[in-house]
């Protein structure tokens, strides 16, 4: 086929029929099966409706009298009020717009103004569960009862008061598919140009619900911001425990002082271009150190990966999706994530073994490490050299001298 | 229904060539389990289980199923020394084609 010319139908423009194109696919039409985290759920605890944007629509969350969090769909199945403007009457979330009375089990309890609710009068309810201090939504567009046999773990330790408050930011992403998010599990060469860390060690796992990503990385000296700074190591292990929700236990060793610092990533689907990203730190509290102190240090971990993640958005919002990325072989296993990844827009029925079944990638990064030692030893001599010159340039036109480095 | 679907055809024979190719069978020498394994460089490895193979894994069938949530990404010992004696008796080659 080399040789013939083939018209692109996108742009227009023709292009050697070898010329790599990029397949941007569609979007898929459904929203992901599986638990999704709304947020803290201290923050649901005040007897007023939240709303929260999520699954094409919004979702209204309320406490009732028992303590318990409820959460449906956020518009009214009379007419379609905004549950989410309404008020908690009792255990109930009343309608702003004719008083309609809904409980936590999506039943109708009550419309005052009628003798009677009509039999018909059940709306969206989304199971709940509370992890971590979080609270979980179970979503499933086939409408299936919540698995609670793959609900996150509970983190041990944090009922028992060993963790800081949980730092906890909200971030909504438009313009990006939450894959991009996964995407990142297997992507090793981003944590060198995106974060500017040098990732050491690396290596991936997919097995049932569950895609880990195993790291060590040191940062890279000619950087500041991100993860960038010479004296900054990191011990990842992060894994997704379903489509939206991953723990990411980091032990970090900052200028020989180690912490045991614990990241939440999680998200909700808005649209089909659209998430809300959430994040949460918590560190474990060193021994002989009082909460304020150790508050403090969660705040500036969640600054940290917060910077992180703003590196990640960046990229996300100008990018395009890619069907059928064109890889090399320091690339982690993109293609594999992304068959584990399809599990959760499939029907429950047609989830096949290829999907689930467990899978082990180890990625070389030698060849990585050896260009990217090089070139950050580059970048610090043009650094220092830069440095020199106005000094010297004042002290009579010397010519600059090279570090050592 | 495929979720994320592709528009060209080709990118079906991309997804086939990344995650099928050139995985060559590995048997645990401890137990009944087999893999598909792939070894692009000296430090690269790729293994592919079934369920039969995690099945028939006695490390994985002892695996605490509580830990074992946070230790997904420990591999079974038994079987990484079974591969790394199939790539030392020359039955899994070393290197890649075209980034695969």
């Amino acid at each position: 086929m080399s040789g013939l010319c083939v018209p692109d139908q996108n742009y227009n423009v023709f292009y050697m029929s070898d010329t790599r194109l990029l397949d941007q696919g569609s979007a898929p039409q459904r929203f992901a099966r599986g638990w999704h985290c709304l947020g803290l759920a201290s923050t649901f605890a005040d007897g007023k409706p939240h709303a929260i944007h999520g699954f094409g629509s919004k979702v209204v969350v309320w406490q009732d009298s028992n303590g318990q969090l409820n959460a449906l769909d956020g518009y009214c199945r009379h007419m379609g009020g905004d549950l989410t403007q309404g008020t908690v009457k009792g255990d109930e979330i009343a309608c702003p717009f004719h008083d309609w009375r809904w409980g936590g089990d999506g039943k109708c309890k009550q419309i005052p103004y009628a003798r009677r609710v009509p039999l018909r009068a059940r709306t969206q309810r989304y199971e709940t569960a509370i992890r971590n201090d979080q609270l979980l939504v179970w979503h499933d567009p086939e409408g299936s009862k919540a698995d609670h046999d793959i609900l996150p773990p509970q983190l041990p330790g944090l009922d028992e008061g060993e963790y800081t408050d949980w730092v906890w930011v909200s971030q909504d992403i438009q313009g990006s598919h939450c894959r991009e998010l996964i995407d990142n599990v297997v992507d090793m060469a981003h944590f060198y140009y995106v974060h500017f860390a040098f990732p050491t060690s690396f290596r991936n796992v997919f097995e049932g619900h569950m895609a880990t990503q195993f790291m060590q990385s040191k940062g890279r000296p000619d950087k500041a911001g991100g993860y960038g700074s010479a004296e900054l190591f990191l011990k990842s292990e992060a894994t997704y425990y379903g489509p939206a929700y991953m723990i990411n236990w980091l032990d970090v060793d900052y200028k020989g002082f180690e912490t045991e610092v614990i990241l939440i990533n999680c998200h909700i689907p808005t649209g089909p271009d659209s998430f809300i990203l959430q994040y949460g730190i918590t560190v474990k509290k060193p021994q002989g150190m009082d909460d304020k102190t150790a508050n403090f240090i969660a705040k500036k971990y969640a600054e940290m990966f917060g910077d992180g993640f703003l590196q990640d958005v960046h990229i996300w919002k100008n990018k395009v999706p890619v069907q059928n990325p064109l890889l090399c072989e320091e690339d982690g296993p993109v293609y594999q994530l992304r068959r584990w990844y399809e599990q959760f827009y499939t029907d429950q029925a047609d989830v096949v073994p290829e999907m689930t079944d467990r899978f082990e990638f180890e990625v070389d990064t030698t060849k990585a490490n050896e260009f990217w030692q090089a070139e950050v030893a580059d970048n610090l001599a043009r650094m220092a050299a830069e440095d020199q010159e106005p000094a010297e340039a004042s002290a009579g036109g010397e010519p600059p001298i090279m570090s050592g480095t | 229904m495929p979720s994320f679907v592709p528009t060209r055809p080709e990118t079906l024979e991309d997804q086939r060539l990344y995650t099928q190719a050139r995985l060559v069978e590995v048997s645990c020498l401890d137990c009944l389990a087999k893999v598909g394994v792939k070894k692009n460089s000296d430090h690269h490895t790729s293994i592919q289980w079934s369920t039969e193979a995690l099945a028939a894994c006695p490390e994985f069938g002892r695996r605490d199923p509580e830990t074992g949530r946070r230790d997904v990404h420990k591999a079974c010992p038994r079987m990484m020394a079974s591969i790394e004696a199939a790539v030392r008796d020359g039955i899994v080659p070393i290197g890649a084609y075209d980034g695969y």
